[in-house]
């Protein structure tokens, strides 16, 4: 998209966000696209570090949860003003996301995976079992203070209110990802995603760039925690466990990775799908586990995959046979 | 201090039973199995359920029967049919396993706790060095080494072994040669995931049974088969005990963090050496 | 003393207890081209990996430019203007062509990335699918994506590593021409390996001849042919 493309879309999608809080009048409705909101910016982070490093994290809960406990634990120890632990939150993590990441970017193929499942449950045991500080597995508040960047709390916990916050979050990190990437920043970390070796060869030190991926897609899942956080001023070891990893996964999957707002979308499906399910939601895990493996087989591409190349004109030629190397990064 | 060092080569015995399981399944198939913590719970659970009507010692063959048939129809209708894809879409797919088998789990058996108590036959204690270790423990390293030495044998002595040692290096040209590759995997994989289940039996006595048994023991599986080396079975059963050791070590000086330890002992084995100790065998 | 752009002084490589490369001294002067043949296993490909880093020197040195590099890594040795292709096509397979292209020339410093990867990709017949994806192109045009990302950037020293493989005559041919008058144009020195004949006589100026890892004749085209330990060892009578 053109730069003025771009600012006219970033406008128009605020302006939209703001027409639905305000125009709708039912709690629970407000509640649930709230809910979709946070969980399509943990989505995007899973999406980007699958989509620029072409790596698969199943433990990105990690900065989910972590973010909130954070917060909980600064707010309580009354250690620094809300808006620093906020900061503290995000920042903090998305610096530990890039240190371990030196480490574990290096680490080939599905090992990679292996290695963030093991930290992610490794997050969750120790939250669960540190009843002193973290309130064990009973979880604990998180006791915002009246005012939050000048603006009171009362007001963003309001349904329309914290629609707009996340929704703006959204669109606001849609737009960086996408100014972002489109930059070489974006160039150097798919060359090295394609192919690492042939990128070392032109002259791109490939460590840094997936270590930084890596670190942005932290931090955008840390938000998502910051806001959730907010939303029921609650933390619990729950915002750590594999499941809600599987959870994001399964949106990114569903969603596809062709285009960035791919994982979005996939959010959106859950939680249509989840209302449509209703008391069925009981066997969640199992439900969405099954509906993991179904689209993985037969819809690798995702929706948003699907949805582009129907929008796309056909080919005049049918692309000739490609031989050489394998596409994707991902080798075992 | 005995006792902890003791309770190390326990659980180093019972990762060994449990990652190789792991390894065999990815060296022939490439695939990593995320689904193996929960075939390890579900084990489990069975021989509980086993053993309410019957005893252990069924118990222990019935369940790693069981596993081991999940897996021959695990392979065959999965990794085999997505033999073709990438890598990750298998591996995504024993992602979705693992969330389905857990719910399973709670749905049928419940979150709270269940024990299973020592077989009698084994519910002695012996005295070793002035400390009264249960004999049953005393087995379980029994068991384990004998997993560690019976499938090395068998992997260097045996026509099969030679097969799957064969195929986990060059699949294609062993299906050349008149190799059955397909029956070969899901030998393979039945074994694979019948260790699995084994493994679940074999703990169940001195480990309670709950839902988060999988995630408890998944961790340190899967540190254990990335610090030996992704297919390795030697650098799993080394990596295995080196882990219980550690664990063990941990729980005597750093008792309240020693959960993290595995996790710090892998980040010190990946920056000395990023494809683990002893490599893949690609 | 001539000034090589590009020296080898006693390069070993062995590995596993096989002597790849047992003893090899090259020189590349500016704007030559160096043609380098010899039998499959000879070393040749090995060599090519010892000057760029890839592969650990056994022994012996690697000098670019006079200075010795053989302790530099691959991405320090490309900033000093060294750049390969590869015998297996190797190009980054989701992006488009022009993107990556410009992304390689880029990365080497120069000024105008844009022009310089599209004068390059004008040259290589590929500028029409400036924006097709490296997945999409056929055989061919892929290792000719390969050749590009090799050329752009203007490097001092680029090393082809069996750049015609697969191609049919016609297209090798083609590409021999092509590839001569842009190095001669960009005063690119040039170390070519390549099976084919034709090519490696039809362009090179000088020849090195490859067995068993060691060199076995040296020369120009004429002198290596009529050498008769290089008629016996690799052209047979029909050279």
């Amino acid at each position: 998209m053109k730069t003025s493309h771009l600012s006219i879309a970033t406008v128009a999608a605020l302006a939209i966000g703001a027409a639905v809080a305000f125009g709708l009048s039912s709690g629970t409705l407000l509640s649930l696209l709230t809910q979709a909101t946070h969980y399509a910016i943990f989505a995007l982070g899973v999406g980007l570090l699958l989509r620029q490093n072409g790596m698969v994290s199943f433990g990105h809960a990690l900065y989910f949860g972590s973010s909130g406990y954070i917060i909980a634990i600064l707010l309580q120890l009354k250690a620094v003003p809300a808006e620093a632990a906020v900061g503290i939150a995000v920042l903090g993590l998305t610096a530990f996301a890039f240190v371990i990441g030196l480490v574990i970017v290096r680490v080939p193929g599905v090992a990679f995976g292996m290695l963030t499942l093991a930290i992610g449950q490794m997050a969750f045991l120790t939250a669960s079992r540190s009843r002193g500080l973290t309130g064990g597995a009973d979880g604990m508040n998180v006791d915002w203070p009246s005012t939050l960047f000048g603006v009171p709390t009362e007001l963003l916990l309001k349904p329309a209110g914290m629609l707009i916050l996340s929704w703006s979050v959204l669109v606001l990190v849609l737009l960086g990802l996408g100014v972002l990437l489109r930059g070489r920043f974006g160039s150097v970390t798919e060359a090295t995603r394609d192919n690492e070796e042939r990128a070392r060869f032109i002259g791109i030190r490939t460590l840094l760039p997936r270590a930084a991926v890596y670190a942005l897609s932290g931090g955008i899942t840390s938000l998502a925690g910051v806001l959730a956080a907010l939303n029921t001023g609650f933390i619990s070891p729950e915002g750590l466990h594999w499941s809600l990893s599987g959870v994001a996964l399964m949106m990114v999957v569903v969603g596809g990775t062709r285009v960035l707002w791919g994982p979005a979308l996939g959010a959106a499906v859950y939680f249509l799908a989840k209302d449509v399910l209703g008391d069925h939601a009981q066997h969640w895990m199992a439900i969405f586990g099954t509906a993991l493996i179904v689209v993985i087989v037969f819809a690798p591409e995702g929706l948003s995959g699907a949805l582009c190349r129907l929008l796309r004109t056909p080919r005049r030629q049918p692309p000739a046979p490609a031989a050489g190397n394998p596409s994707a990064r991902v080798a075992h | 201090m005995f006792i902890h060092l003791f309770n190390g080569l326990v659980y180093g015995a019972l990762l060994i039973i449990m990652c190789s399981g792991l390894a065999l399944i990815y060296g022939l198939r490439r695939v990593v199995n995320f689904a193996h913590g929960s075939l390890y719970m579900l084990g489990a659970y069975i021989g509980y359920t086993v053993m309410l009507k019957t005893n252990f010692w069924v118990a222990l063959a019935v369940a790693p029967a069981v596993m081991a048939l999940f897996g021959v129809l695990l392979d065959r209708y999965g990794f085999r049919l997505l033999q073709n894809r990438d890598p990750l879409t298998v591996v995504l797919v024993t992602f979705g396993l693992l969330l389905v088998l857990e719910d399973f789990v709670v749905a049928v058996w419940g979150k709270t706790n269940l024990s299973v108590s020592t077989p009698a036959a084994l519910a002695f204690s012996v005295d070793m060095f002035g400390h009264a270790v249960p004999a049953y423990r005393i087995a379980v390293i029994f068991v384990g080494a004998a997993v560690a030495l019976g499938l090395t044998a068998w992997l260097r002595l045996s026509r099969a072994g030679l097969f799957v040692r064969s195929a986990s290096t060059d699949p294609v040209t062993t299906a050349m040669q008149g190799v059955n590759t397909d029956r070969l995997s899901a030998f393979v994989v039945g074994l694979g995931c019948a260790l699995a289940g084994l493994a679940g039996v074999v703990a169940a006595p001195f480990l309670s049974l709950s839902p988060s048994m999988s995630s408890d023991v998944i961790i340190d599986s899967f540190v254990v088969v990335v610090v030996g080396g992704l297919g390795s079975l030697a650098g799993a059963f080394i990596a295995a005990m080196v882990l219980g050791m550690v664990q063990a070590l941990g729980t005597v000086w750093l008792p309240g963090s020693s959960v993290l330890l595995p996790f710090l002992l892998m980040i010190a084995v990946l920056i000395w050496k990023p494809a683990g100790f002893a490599g893949s065998r690609t | 003393m001539t000034d090589y752009v590009l020296q080898t002084e006693d390069v070993a490589i062995h590995y596993g207890g096989v002597k790849a490369v047992d003893g090899v001294a090259m020189t590349l002067e500016r704007g030559q081209i160096r043609g380098l043949i010899g039998p499959n296993g000879a070393g040749k490909s090995t060599v090519i990996d010892a000057i760029t880093g890839r592969r650990r020197l056994t022994r012996g040195k690697v000098m670019l430019g006079g200075a010795d590099v053989s302790a530099l890594g691959v991405v320090e040795r490309r900033s000093r203007g060294l750049s390969r292709s590869f015998q297996r096509t190797s190009v980054f397979g989701q992006m488009p062509v022009r993107k990556q292209v410009e992304l390689a020339s880029y990365k080497m410093g120069t000024p105008d990335s844009h022009a310089d990867a599209d004068e390059v990709l004008r040259e290589l017949s590929l500028d029409h699918l400036g924006d097709t994806v490296a997945n999409d192109l056929g055989y061919g045009e892929q290792r000719r994506l390969d050749l590009a990302i090799a050329l752009v950037g203007h490097p001092t020293v680029l090393l082809l590593d069996e750049p015609m493989a697969g191609l049919s005559v016609k297209e090798s041919l083609s590409l021999a021409q092509h590839l001569k008058a842009l190095t001669a144009r960009r005063k690119v020195s040039v170390l070519l390996v390549e099976h084919d004949m034709d090519v490696v006589f039809g362009i090179s100026d000088v020849v090195t001849v490859f067995e068993l890892g060691r060199v076995i004749a040296a020369g120009s085209p004429a002198e290596v042919r009529a050498n008769p330990r290089v008629r016996e060892a690799y052209l047979g009578s029909a050279a």
